[in-house]
């Protein structure tokens, strides 16, 4: 009798130790997950602007130095080693499309260009993308480190091995206000 | 009212619905009891068989088919991917905060604004929004509509509401057979149940529909506040939803004819004066408020 009781105890235990190693499995697989959202939305505001300066040119020729701006965040954007660096860029990238927006309403002709129109949405799409991908992150984050403090999933944490995963620090991206001059 | 964090609004309200699932379940069992009770056991294993080989196939066509029944019940077309760009587009960005597939998007012709979910899982979802919500609503209203839906589905409401629905369909069935059959054998002497437990079965086969209806209304309401608390997960900005709930409550378009077993589907009550399926619009607009 007693044999059984410690079989059936050492069986529950051994399933409740499998539903843990699965769930820190499955929580920080969606960590990882998350964390390339962001990467592949960043990608993909990269991909939208070269067509975007090709509409401006048509329409604006001179307004070079914003359109060099742009290209300019554009490219430390992809060309930046690791996430921090992209999202970096990407708030100075952010700053420069909101300054040639801004500039863009001095054109009446670019402003009515159905090109231009789709493209000004689906960069501020993106932008709600990067956003919502940022935040995937950080409560996928937020899960798994609640499974692993909290009891009796601490227990197995530590016997698995897993440890509180840190927040890769994103500052938030910094609201540049546009600055235009009309000369 | 305190500060309500989206989290805990959303483990609360789960942990409410499953209490009043359990309450269906023990209902269906107690009813399924008292009658074997009050019944001749010969004649009912007959009648229970045919009606949970009846059941069954009836929940599980209901269930894999919960999407399309509900597309052609409100006669709704498949949005267009170029006419409706900023609708897949806003839908698009939700699945990037959600994690889920994209789900197939409809649009309904309704002066209205409204929208629902079906499908039995998060990859066989469908989203419909009619074409009022689509002219009325600015982009971020839209968004926290489309929010509340994306919610529905990654809650697996989409899933419970239907199975909540053929469950109070199924107790509806079993309670009628039970008092048709005494109607037709009433009369004979050769019933071998005991009275009381005729009169015990009588009175919960007439009692038990209208309960777990009241329950299943319940279930419906405590859903919209749940995937009211996911749609400000998604967006993080309950302002688009809020300004959603308040243009609905001013908008006097007439409201299109649907069936009342869709209503719990809806974004909001397709029924203005009978609006139980949902909680009433100030009380959603003042939870959203004190997130």
């Amino acid at each position: 009798m007693i044999e059984w009781i410690i079989l059936v105890l050492v069986g529950l235990l051994l399933l409740i130790g499998i539903f843990y190693f699965n769930r820190f499995v499955v929580l920080s697989n969606r960590i990882d997950n998350s964390l390339s959202q962001i990467d592949v939305q960043l990608k993909r505001r990269a991909d939208l602007i070269p067509n975007l300066i090709e509409t401006v040119k048509g329409y604006a020729k001179h307004e070079k130095s914003i359109m060099a701006e742009v290209t300019k965040a554009r490219q430390a954007m992809i060309s930046a080693k690791n996430l921090t660096g992209k999202v970096k860029a990407n708030g100075v990238l952010e700053g420069a499309l909101g300054k040639l927006f801004a500039i863009a309403e001095n054109y009446p002709d670019l402003k009515a260009n159905t090109n231009f129109i789709e493209l000004q949405r689906e960069l501020s799409s993106t932008e709600d993308r990067v956003a919502y991908a940022r935040q995937n992150y950080n409560d996928s984050i937020l899960t798994y480190n609640n499974m692993v403090q909290k009891f009796p999933g601490a227990l197995f944490a530590s016997m698995f091995g897993r440890k509180v995963k840190e927040y890769i620090q994103i500052a938030p991206s910094e609201k540049v206000v546009p600055k235009v001059s009309f000369n | 009212m305190e500060h309500i964090d989206f989290r805990d609004q959303i483990s609360k309200n789960k942990r409410n619905s499953v209490f009043l699932m359990i309450f269906v379940a023990i209902t269906i069992v107690i009813l399924g009891y008292v009658i074997s009770f009050a019944f001749d056991p010969s004649y009912f294993f007959l009648i229970m068989i045919v009606a949970i080989i009846f059941s069954i196939s009836y929940t599980w066509v209901n269930f894999y088919n919960s999407d399309k029944i509900a597309i052609s019940a409100v006669r709704a077309k498949p949005a267009d991917k170029i006419k409706y760009r900023d609708f897949y587009r806003l839908v698009e960005s939700l699945t990037v905060a959600s994690s889920l597939p994209m789900p197939r998007l409809f649009i309904m012709e309704s002066g209205s604004i409204n929208a629902f979910a079906s499908g039995r899982d998060p990859k066989h979802a469908v989203v419909c929004v009619t074409t009022g919500a689509l002219e009325k609503l600015d982009r971020r209203e839209l968004e926290g509509v489309l929010a509340h839906e994306m919610g529905h589905i990654a809650n697996y409401d989409i899933r419970f509401i239907t199975l909540v629905a053929v469950m109070v369909g199924m107790i509806a069935i079993v309670s009628q057979i039970f008092l048709r059959s005494l109607w037709f054998g009433g009369g004979g002497n050769d019933n071998k149940g005991s009275g009381i437990f005729i009169l015990i079965g009588i009175a919960l086969a007439i009692l038990a529909p209208i309960v777990v209806t009241l329950v299943q209304l319940a279930i419906s309401r405590k859903r919209e506040f749940t995937a009211d608390a996911t749609a400000i997960k998604f967006t993080r900005n309950p302002n688009g939803l809020i300004g959603a709930l308040e243009k609905i409550k001013k908008d006097s378009a007439p409201e299109k004819k649907v069936s009342k077993a869709l209503a719990p589907l809806f974004f909001s009550s397709p029924f203005k004066g009978l609006s139980s399926t949902h909680p009433p619009l100030e009380k959603r607009i003042e939870v959203l408020k004190s997130m």
